[in-house]
């Protein structure tokens, strides 16, 4: 079904507030559209690139994310290994040098020169060979079965028949029959930090000790260099967490470790919390003595690559998410600036189309009254050359005043019937003022259609049904006017009706407003030609049958009184227009 | 009044005063007129007292011209037919002139125009009888 209607027609009446799916006319102002268009492509741009964005970057950044904390989590693991190698390597090189320490004394028992009375001579070369083999050596002395030094080299004379019995290491060495034994670092009896290596020697079945002193320094000093490069502080403590060598920037024992690692654990790395920083600790237990390798590295150091990697992870992020998001920035403005400058197209198009069919109208209408003008200047014209030619002696007409006085009454009145025209015309474009009643629209169709009967409908066959609402209410209007609008509705229907057919007439109320429909069974109207029915002169009848000013002239009645006209039509099946006045008088 | 032409033009026209008045002018010039106020008028005439030029309206109740056109030629393949009307309508002029009218001339029209025109007309269909008849015999 199609439905056109003349609401457009009416400029002075407001319709935007019950918008008309029927509406086909939109005479809206352009501007308006244009900037309706405008507002609607920003919000589809702004949609568009943030719907991209997110598409684009939300991938990938928790792809970022996902592949960062499996860096960091590889990275940790690999610093903790790296960490316990580094602990593994150190404790194995401070163990091979104290089991050299410990080798270089045997060595000097089993050597020729030894003897076990030597002359303090023997004693110094005893020294001097042990230095020779390291300079970590500070003095030598033996230990008879009773305990007592009784030969002595080195810086600490006073040492020698010093009673060794109530030191810790030598009760060890002798109690539990070890064959050498490395005591911690303590000041012992000379007062002096250093820590000893004994060999116990049985001869003819008394126990000999021979003990050396060393000096700690050399072996943090042995320490730090094989830490160096390793961005790792190493540092040796006892079961008791005693320091056993000097950890950088200490000067001086005893400094104790609050981190000591499980005896059971040979090795290991664990996370310790130390003031405010966290370390990775790993440790290595030696052989002998039962000290610990500590090798620490504070968290921020071991994960320094993990900073970088974040940086470098951070800003190639950002950078591609900006990358990204200027590429879809600038391709959806782009894309949506040439969809927008269609649609305007569009817009203009249509309105040209709109424009054209203005024209389309005005052209239809100066046809139409080129040929109703045309035919009583044709008229004026002959009837004037008939004058001319009764003043013509040669033709020798009949020139009396008479006879011209009767030609020129002719050229009046054809110069009358252009006049009725363009008045016609001018009507149609003006509003008039019509003498306004109360008008029974119920019994002026009924008078019209009994008219109608009587001439137009009765060389078909046509049946007349009406629905009339009883109380309609009457309406102000000029009873004339609304019998003519009726009148040329009721004749197209009846045009439309081949040889048999029906005419519905009904009334009724919609709101305020009475509705009269005109309905028939006729043959209806093509869409092409639906929007141009209410054009002046537009007619679709064989030429010479019609005006093409029925609807034109009953749609500017029906504009006039403050009402529409619409127009509903199936091809082959009828059309009915539904007419819709105004109850009431307009305020204005 | 002016020696005969021996022209027999019909003057087809709807308007009574208009159709009156141009054959009175026609006639004092010289020319046998008939005249039909409409194509069935206009048909049955033609068929009785063949004209050699009949000037058309287009515009009439009843008959349109262009059907009348086509039935005159029908009747009569020589006839020649000038169209005269007040509705300027190219295509439709196109159109007939396409379907072999002489002219397609617009009202308001000067009487000499149109005698010239009719002349022409008669002068063509002359021309076109004595060929038919030199191919033809």
């Amino acid at each position: 079904m199609r439905v056109f209607d003349t609401s457009h027609l009416q400029k002075h009446k407001a319709t935007d507030d019950q918008p008309t799916y029927e509406h086909v006319y939109d005479y809206a102002d352009s501007q308006a559209n244009i900037a309706r268009i405008r507002r609607h492509f920003i919000k589809l741009r702004t949609r568009l690139i943030l719907g991209l964005v997110v598409i684009f970057l939300l991938p990938s950044t928790l792809l970022s994310f996902y592949f960062h904390f499996q860096f960091a989590h590889t990275l940790k693991k690999s610093a903790i290994l790296n960490l316990a190698a580094v602990a593994e390597t150190q404790k194995n090189t401070i163990d091979l040098y104290l089991q050299e320490r410990v080798i270089n004394l045997y060595n000097l028992l089993h050597s020729r020169e030894f003897t076990l009375s030597p002359t303090p001579e023997n004693m110094d070369n005893f020294l001097q060979s042990l230095k020779h083999f390291n300079d970590g050596f500070i003095d030598i002395g033996f230990i008879n079965p009773q305990g007592i030094q009784t030969d002595y080299a080195g810086p600490y004379p006073f040492l020698r028949d010093t009673d060794y019995r109530q030191e810790s290491w030598y009760q060890t060495l002798v109690t539990e029959n070890r064959n050498y034994i490395i005591s911690d670092i303590r000041p012992g009896i000379r007062g002096i930090h250093h820590f000893a290596v004994a060999i116990r020697q049985l001869i003819d079945g008394h126990t000999y000790v021979i003990r050396a002193a060393l000096d700690p320094e050399k072996l943090s000093s042995l320490l730090k260099t094989i830490s160096q490069g390793k961005e790792v502080e190493s540092i040796l403590i006892n079961r008791q967490g005693q320091y056993q060598t000097l950890a950088s920037g200490q000067k001086r024992f005893p400094d104790h470790s609050d981190y000591v690692p499980s005896h059971a654990l040979t090795s290991g790395v664990e996370e310790v919390e130390h003031g405010q920083q966290t370390l990775f600790v790993a440790h290595a237990w030696l052989k002998e003595p039962q000290w610990a390798l500590l090798a620490m590295q504070p968290m921020s150091t071991a994960q320094a690559g993990m900073q970088q990697a974040r940086l470098t992870l951070l800003i190639s992020l950002a950078g591609f998410s900006m990358l990204i998001s200027a590429i879809i920035y600038y391709t959806i403005n782009k894309l949506v600036d040439n969809a927008r400058r269609m649609a305007e197209k569009g817009q203009q198009l249509e309105e040209m189309l709109a424009h054209a069919a203005k024209l389309a109208s005005t052209g239809e209408l100066a046809s139409g009254v080129a040929h109703e003008i045309n035919n009583p200047l044709a008229i004026i014209m002959a009837t004037s050359g008939i004058i001319r030619d009764m003043l013509n002696p040669e033709f020798g007409l009949d020139h009396s005043p008479e006879a011209i006085r009767k030609e020129l009454t002719t050229i009046d009145t054809a110069a009358v019937r252009i006049k009725g025209i363009t008045r016609k015309l001018q009507d149609m474009g003006r509003s008039r003022t019509l003498s306004t009643t109360h008008c029974d629209v119920n019994a002026l169709l009924d008078e019209t259609l009994a008219r109608l009967k009587k001439v137009e409908f009765k060389t078909k066959h046509i049946e007349t049904a009406t629905r009339y609402l009883p109380d309609l209410p009457r309406i102000p209007g000029e009873p004339n006017a609304l019998r003519q609008v009726f009148s040329n509705i009721l004749i197209n229907a009846a045009d439309a009706i081949d040889q048999k057919g029906t005419i519905t007439i009904s009334t009724a109320m919609q709101e305020s407003m009475v509705s009269v429909t005109i309905a028939d069974t006729g043959k209806g109207i093509p869409l092409e030609n639906l929007k141009r029915i209410f054009n002046p002169f537009f007619t679709t009848k064989e030429n010479g049958k019609g005006t093409g000013l029925g609807l034109s002239i009953a749609a500017s009645i029906v504009k006039y009184m403050g009402g529409t006209i619409k127009v509903n039509s199936v091809q082959g099946a009828g059309s009915s227009f539904t007419i819709l006045l105004p109850s009431k008088e307009r305020s204005e | 009044m002016e020696k005969k032409k021996g022209i027999k033009v019909l003057l087809v026209d709807d308007e009574d005063v208009f159709r009156e008045t141009t054959a009175r002018q026609l006639a004092i010039r010289g020319f046998d007129v008939l005249t039909a106020e409409s194509g069935e008028a206009a048909l049955a005439l033609v068929k009785n007292d063949p004209p050699e030029v009949v000037v058309l309206d287009l515009e009439m109740p009843g008959m349109h011209g262009s059907e009348t056109f086509v039935e005159i030629k029908k009747n009569d393949p020589h006839v020649e037919v000038i169209i005269l009307t007040g509705n300027t309508n190219v295509d439709s002029a196109i159109e007939l002139i396409q379907q072999g009218i002489f002219d397609y001339l617009m009202k308001p029209i000067n009487i000499d125009e149109l005698l010239y025109k009719i002349e022409d007309a008669f002068t063509r269909k002359k021309l076109k009888e004595k060929q038919h008849y030199d191919f033809g015999m």
